[in-house]
């Protein structure tokens, strides 16, 4: 019953004039940033924290959330009209959407890919409303060894997941936290790898960090394109911007299907909407009596590979809210925007801030309906960004980054940081380095550390203490078998066939 | 791939410095039994198993590769590289100019000539669009954070 209630107070604040208008804006830039291929939502968040600073913590909030699930629905426009995925999870649309497009039903595309979308988000909200104090409540049990062993379980499972290489994951995870070691050491006062600079005392910003590795990076890749000259031509929109009962029928089940899929795959740390939109579409297309319509404008490629990676969104936003661990590079910052606010995520806020966690939680049903309707009647409008020159769009960016990050503290040295880390996330993605693992690990090393510390004090040094209970001691096993899995599986393939 | 026995060497070279460093640490008398050095020293151990694991990686793969026919994005590398290269160089030598400018142009007038400079390579010959973008941009964004947010951006050469 005080959950009920705590669910519709959380309307209350929502639903609040100003809320309203923060959810629009939080969406609207969304579908902005996800129509326009290359700027994801991680690096869209990060350019908007330091513009939330004066703001109310629950507005500045329901706004990024409002731009993190946005990026889903815009995502799928730029998939199915340019064949290029506005944001990564977006990829499989582009598949059968532009072959959609290509064969005049790209209004049909992007009307089933907002419907699913639509449908999807809200019942991923639906199974976020119903599992969060479940899980608050069980998270509350646990004591620094469990927090540091829950934490070990999110890097090393970001860390195997996150890009090809399983390596490189663990090593941008490690970097992460090293750069987190920098600053005063806040148990002992010890100063740490600062090098005698002043504005290292207080660590290194995590917005610096987020904004030069996201934002800064995206664009040098950007720009760099421009400078070898490879893009899709746009398509127009073709069709009603509507679908037919027959389309409608073949999409009902691939939407279900899809929102249930990710909304678990979601829950998952390192896993994202990419791997659940990747499951969607495999799943659809063995179900389908046609599969060889698929890559060829099957609408089921569409609606389920886009209802799964919206109600990841809201399963993602499960663990983040509940056990505080971010599962992936956009919730990471996510996390970062809470904490720049002051405001720790994990059980104690379903307790302590019942009125800012609905009040999310419930902005998000709010936002899905806005959603539904500025990428139906209103996609038309936006369309329309997809013909601002990349040359004038890439250098704004690296602007409002150089704004964002300097009106915080008014810091030249922040400013040459943002730079090293905009070349630091450039050179990354040449040599595959995934970013996710090192933004996931930043956020989370000062709470990893503290636990860390604070288990191994209360039992004296013991470091059996990390396995003393069964909590801890499963997700030591999950750690390990997450970080083993992925050198293991290649290895059982290669020595099959020999065995056969 | 050559890019990542570069990674496991700059990888080792790191631990090597990280380790010099932690060293440095000054440990506290009392108050704090673990101590600051704890979690950057399992950080050295943590890159070395990066680096030795990234190592086992490279092997497996040069081994794969010898079996099979080189493709066609391998033979681009070299000269998409070099060009990637002198690209960067020129982005990274571009904004330091302009972070140097930054406080004596003052906000509005260093970023207002960083993106013209900018929009004149990548949007070219769209003169006209990309004065107006970059002056409108740099000045507005320069009044509506220091007279709305009041936010402390340096003014520089001009008087407001």
């Amino acid at each position: 019953m005080e959950t009920f209630n705590h669910i519709i107070n959380g309307f209350g604040v929502a639903l609040m004039p100003i809320n309203l208008w923060y959810t629009f804006v939080g969406v609207l830039i969304g579908t902005i940033v996800g129509i326009l291929p290359g700027i994801g939502p991680s690096a869209s968040i990060a350019l908007l924290i330091p513009v939330t600073y004066g703001m109310d913590p629950a507005s500045g909030l329901i706004m990024m959330a409002g731009v993190y699930y946005g990026t889903k629905y815009g995502g799928s426009t730029t998939a199915i009209l340019i064949r290029t995925p506005g944001e990564a999870a977006s990829v499989m649309t582009s598949i059968d959407g532009y072959e959609m497009a290509r064969n005049g039903r790209a209004g049909a595309a992007l009307a089933i890919s907002a419907i699913g979308s639509f449908i999807a988000g809200t019942l991923g909200v639906v199974a976020l409303t119903l599992f969060a104090v479940p899980l608050a409540s069980t998270a509350l049990k646990f004591g620094p060894a469990e927090y540091f062993t829950l934490m070990l379980f999110a890097l090393t499972a970001v860390a195997s997941l996150s890009g090809k290489s399983p390596a490189k994951g663990l090593l941008s995870t490690i970097l992460g936290l090293m750069i987190a070691t920098i600053g005063i050491d806040l148990q002992s006062g010890q100063q740490r790898f600062t090098a005698g600079i002043a504005e290292f005392q207080d660590g290194i910003g995590f917005i610096v960090v987020v904004v030069g590795m996201f934002a800064l990076a995206e664009v040098f890749r950007g720009l760099e394109k421009i400078h070898t000259g490879t893009s899709d031509p746009a398509m127009r929109i073709t069709g009603k911007l509507w679908i037919t009962k027959e389309e409608w029928r073949r999409s009902k089940g691939p939407i279900w299907r899809g929102s249930i899929l990710g909304f678990l795959i979601g829950i998952l740390p390192g896993a994202g909407g990419t791997i659940a939109s990747l499951l969607s579409y495999s799943t659809e297309k063995r179900l389908s009596q046609n599969p060889e319509e698929f890559g060829k404008g099957a609408i089921e490629g569409v609606a389920g590979p886009e209802a799964a990676n919206n109600s990841d969104t809201a399963g993602a936003m499960v663990p983040l809210l509940t056990l505080g661990v971010p599962g992936g590079g956009a919730t990471a910052v996510m996390m970062g925007a809470f904490i720049m606010h002051g405001i720790q995520p994990g059980p104690l806020l379903f307790q302590n801030r019942p009125d800012l966690v609905w009040g999310l939680i419930d902005s998000m049903y709010i936002g899905n309906v806005m959603l539904l309707i500025l990428n139906l009647p209103l996609i038309g409008l936006f369309v329309r960004l997809l013909y601002i020159p990349s040359g004038i769009l890439y250098p704004l960016i690296i602007a409002i980054s150089v704004l964002g990050t300097f009106a915080v503290n008014g810091s030249m040295v922040e400013l040459y940081l943002v730079l090293f880390f905009g070349v630091l996330g450039y050179i990354f993605d040449k040599v595959e380095i995934p970013i996710p693992p090192l933004v996931l690990s930043l956020v989370l090393a000062g709470i990893l550390e503290q636990s860390f510390r604070q288990a191994l004090t209360l039992s004296d040094g013991n470091p059996a203490v990390f396995v003393s209970s069964g909590i801890s001691a499963t997700l030591v096993f999950l750690s390990a078998v997450s970080l083993a899995l992925p050198f293991l599986i290649p290895r059982l393939k290669l020595v099959k066939p020999e065995q056969d | 791939m050559k890019s990542d026995r570069l990674i496991v060497l700059a990888t080792v070279l790191l631990a090597a410095i990280y380790w010099f460093a932690t060293e440095q640490i000054k440990e506290p008398l009392i108050g704090d039994p673990i101590g600051p050095k704890a979690i950057p020293r399992l950080l050295i151990i943590g890159l070395l198993i990066a680096a030795a694991l990234l190592w086992l990686e490279t092997m497996a793969g040069a081994m794969a590769s010898n079996k099979a026919v080189p493709s066609e994005t391998s033979k681009q590398e070299g000269p998409a590289g070099a060009k990637g290269y002198i690209f960067i160089a020129a982005m990274i030598l571009s904004t330091l100019g302009y972070f140097s400018v930054f406080n004596w142009l003052g906000y509005a007038l260093a970023t207002a000539l960083y993106l013209y400079a900018l929009m004149a390579i990548f949007n070219p010959g769209k003169t006209r669009a990309n004065v107006l973008t970059a002056i409108g941009f740099s000045f507005g964004s320069y009044l509506a954070f220091t007279r709305l947010f009041g936010a402390q951006m340096p003014a520089g050469l001009l008087p407001f």
